[in-house]
């Protein structure tokens, strides 16, 4: 007993030291795991699925093409993705003709009758229109895009031409346009980017959106948000007072006002909230680690970035047609007749006030 | 006296490991700041992009090709490869690519005072932006990388912006896996939870940007520093201006493949930190422009490196007080050892274990118990260095020698079809 006692002892405090370095040492001769990290492959843009949706798509085009002539219905297998390539113009979408498949390509302008659920993703080589209350997995669009009221697309839409969005309609994802995009009240949406961007009671004619008038008078460069100007470092709240101009940088640990029709030549940066008043203008960024308000009529270069919310009143104006912009809050709520120019990042929840 | 002396190095012991916990937990469970990380449109300002190259051979054309092909407005986008009086073939191969890009301006410094820092000086006489990147030689950025490193300076307070490194060859050696596990508890829980809990990120010196106005405000780079990137961090700091970090801008590195340049690494890394420390740590300590845990935080930063010779110190006095017999104290002391050695100890290794799993890492986390051999080289290195700078000061021997880390990369990773971050560009 006493001879191999000492022994058993090593032998079990060795046992209960190796039990953990066991995984490790197997770990470091198989090498299982022992690639690079991947590190982020894109740049992050909104467009990014679509235009990943359509290169695998592109080969099939021509098919498409063929389908459209002879007027008929096909279903086609390319890279382990099974879509199904219309070519008729009178489509209804049931489930007995979709079938088994992850994408439909439509060669003609095509309706979502209203009600419809389409759990896959859509290709429209022409223009395309969510029936009332349809529901859409995904789309690329070539030609125009509208979403009837209270339809939604579940996961991401993006249009060659521009996309309306009518009263209570929603893109619970991605939603870009390479023209412009119309957002009508109580829709909802969490990533919208297009070169203009409208917010409206009622949907703009086809092109009216870009014919508006320009506000006047907010044309400096956002390059002041990246520029060398003055600081102006606050302890406590800030408030630049009605109509008066200020250049340079606010940086306030506290909240930060810019007072109606006062115009900041600078940027931004509250620990709290940051309000700016109607008819105010900010040429530079605004970061705010609060909320953010924008009055009425008021103007920003952007980028805007708010970690709790970004309210933006009527008639408002964010971003250039030459410079867009980003606006990046965990909520942002906007009213109706604004412009914006760019993105628009909504976390957790965007809306259009009704 | 050396019961006193015991329990300041265990008070010690006890804080920096809850703010391991802390920092962990943070990453784990609260809500997780990336303020800057969704701008992907915006007037993008000029910015000069700036490569620290001594000897890299073997390197500089990697970083050169991947930025000319990186995502962001090519005329507003200024190369500035800094050759720092390379004896190899660096400017051979730079010139080749300012002979077929004429954009790429490149420094080629002869002389002067050896070191990063003072290269830089040097060569922002070239830079006319007011952005400024600072790219070490052996790092490969991705396309998107130079719009996430820019982005934070949106934000009129940002002097200073630092990315994520993500170990390259980590598959080579068990050094190499023990340094990517590292790397992740580093910047997945520490750096992430400082800017989650407006800390003091630290500006790491690479993959990083500083805006030059910043710079010029606090003096420019500060050439006496082994360490400029935590030089430039506390002295932007206490000028009130902050740096961010970006978890997301992550940029793939070269670490060390062998002992013996990891030791050199980080024995320069903890003698420039140990030499700020004495730098900043009152005035830190007592800046009335800065919050408390800003204060705390920037105090507990600058003495990380002063833990392992704490550490060493407090081990041998436990076995001298326990040999000599002496009482090591009541029951609130010895809890606190038994904390110490039961949870203390593990503090760190919870750490990376988290940030294993944060990146999603399945096999790799099985190695965590090797990481206590990384961990005892490193406590002797860096123990070592604490010592051989404290015989500086007892007996005036400078030895503040800046040494560059060698590379072990011979050929170019470009061409490498695994790559995962450059396989959209290729």
């Amino acid at each position: 007993m006493a001879s191999w006692g000492p022994i058993a002892l090593t032998a079990v405090t060795a046992s209960l030291l190796a039990l953990p370095v066991a995984p490790a040492l197997f770990e470091l001769q198989k090498r299982r795991d022992a690639a690079p990290l991947t590190v982020s492959r894109h740049s992050g843009r909104t467009e990014n699925f679509a235009e990943s949706f359509q290169s695998r798509l592109e080969p099939l085009l021509p098919e498409l093409e063929r389908c459209r002539a002879k007027n008929e219905v096909t279903r086609i297998s390319i890279d382990g993705l099974e879509a199904l390539l219309v070519g008729r113009d009178d489509f209804n979408f049931s489930h007995e003709d979709i079938g088994p498949v992850e994408a439909i390509m439509l060669a003609h302008p095509t309706i979502v009758p209203a009600g419809c659920e389409v759990s896959v993703d859509l290709y429209a080589a022409s223009t395309l229109e969510l029936g009332a209350g349809a529901i859409v997995r995904a789309a690329l669009s070539i030609g125009d895009v509208t979403l009837c009221e209270n339809s939604s697309v579940l996961r991401w839409l993006h249009s060659r031409g521009n996309v309306r969005l009518r009263c209570g309609s929603a893109v619970k994802g991605r939603l870009s346009a390479e023209e412009w995009i119309a957002l009508s009240g109580s829709c909802r949406f969490l990533r919208v980017s297009a070169p203009e961007i409208v917010t409206a009671d009622d949907i703009p004619a086809p092109g009216r959106v870009s014919q508006r008038k320009a506000i006047e008078g907010h044309n400096l460069h956002s390059e002041y948000a990246a520029s060398a100007a003055r600081r102006h470092r606050v302890r406590g709240d800030f408030v630049l007072p009605a109509g008066e101009t200020l250049n340079g940088d606010i940086i306030a640990t506290g909240e930060v006002r810019i007072g109606a029709g006062a115009q900041l030549r600078g940027s931004i940066k509250s620990y709290k909230d940051v309000v700016i008043e109607d008819d105010a203008s900010v040429n530079g960024s605004i970061v705010g680690e609060k909320s953010l308000r924008l009055g009425r009529r008021s103007y920003a270069a952007g980028p805007i970035m708010a970690e709790r919310g970004v309210v933006i009143d009527g008639e408002s104006r964010i971003g250039e047609p030459d410079c867009p912009t980003t606006i990046s809050s965990a909520s942002v709520e906007i009213a109706a007749g604004c412009r914006i120019h760019g993105t628009i990042w909504a976390r957790e929840q965007g809306s259009i006030e009704s | 006296m050396l019961l006193a002396l015991f329990r300041i190095t265990l008070l010690l012991i006890c804080i920096y490991t809850a703010r391991h916990y802390w920092f962990t937990l943070n990453r784990l469970f609260s809500r997780q700041r990336h303020p800057y990380v969704d701008i992907g449109t915006a007037s993008w300002p000029a910015i000069t992009v700036v490569i620290a190259a001594h000897n890299e051979e073997a390197v500089v054309a990697d970083i050169l090709r991947a930025l000319l092909e990186v995502d962001y407005p090519q005329d507003r986008l200024a190369i500035v490869p800094v050759n720092d009086r390379s004896t190899d073939r660096t400017r051979e191969i730079i010139d080749g690519y300012v002979e077929q890009y004429p954009r790429i301006k490149p420094f080629h410094r002869i002389a002067g005072k050896p070191g990063k820092a003072a290269a830089l000086k040097d060569a922002m006489e070239l830079v006319e932006t007011e952005i400024v990147l600072i790219f070490d030689a052996d790092y490969v950025p991705g396309k998107a990388l130079i719009r996430q490193l820019v982005a934070p300076f949106f934000d009129p307070e940002v002097g200073a912006v630092m990315g994520r490194v993500v170990p390259l060859n980590v598959g080579k050696k068990l050094l190499t896996r023990m340094l990517d596990l590292e790397r992740s508890g580093g910047y997945q829980v520490d750096q992430q939870a400082r800017m989650n809990l407006h800390m003091v990120p630290q500006y790491g010196g690479t993959v990083a940007g500083v805006r030059k106005s910043a710079l010029d405000e606090i003096g420019g780079w500060n050439e006496k520093s082994l360490a400029e990137d935590t030089d430039l961090t506390y002295r932007l700091l206490l000028a009130g201006w902050k740096t961010a970090y970006e978890n997301r801008a992550e940029c793939y590195e070269e670490v060390p493949e062998s002992w013996p340049v990891r030791v050199r690494q980080i024995m320069r890394w903890a003698k420039g930190h140990n030499q700020a420390m004495t730098s900043y740590m009152f005035r830190t300590a007592s800046s009335s422009g800065l919050n408390w845990y800003e204060r705390l935080d920037g105090v507990l930063l600058l003495g990380v490196y002063l833990m392992g010779p704490v550490l060493v110190v407090g081990w041998l006095l436990a076995v001298v007080l326990f040999y000599t017999g002496v009482e090591i104290g009541g029951g609130l002391t010895v809890l606190a050892l038994g904390a110490f050695t039961t949870l203390g100890n593990f503090a760190a290794f919870f750490e990376i274990a988290a940030a294993a799993r944060l990146d999603g890492s399945r096999e790799r986390i099985r190695l965590l118990p090797l990481t206590l051999f990384g961990f005892t080289v490193s406590l002797v290195s860096v123990s070592r260095a604490a010592w051989q700078q404290l015989q500086g000061v007892l007996f005036g021997e400078a030895d503040l020698v800046w040494n560059k880390t060698e590379r072990s990369r011979t050929a170019p990773v470009l061409e490498d079809a695994r790559l995962p971050a450059l396989e959209e560009s290729h």
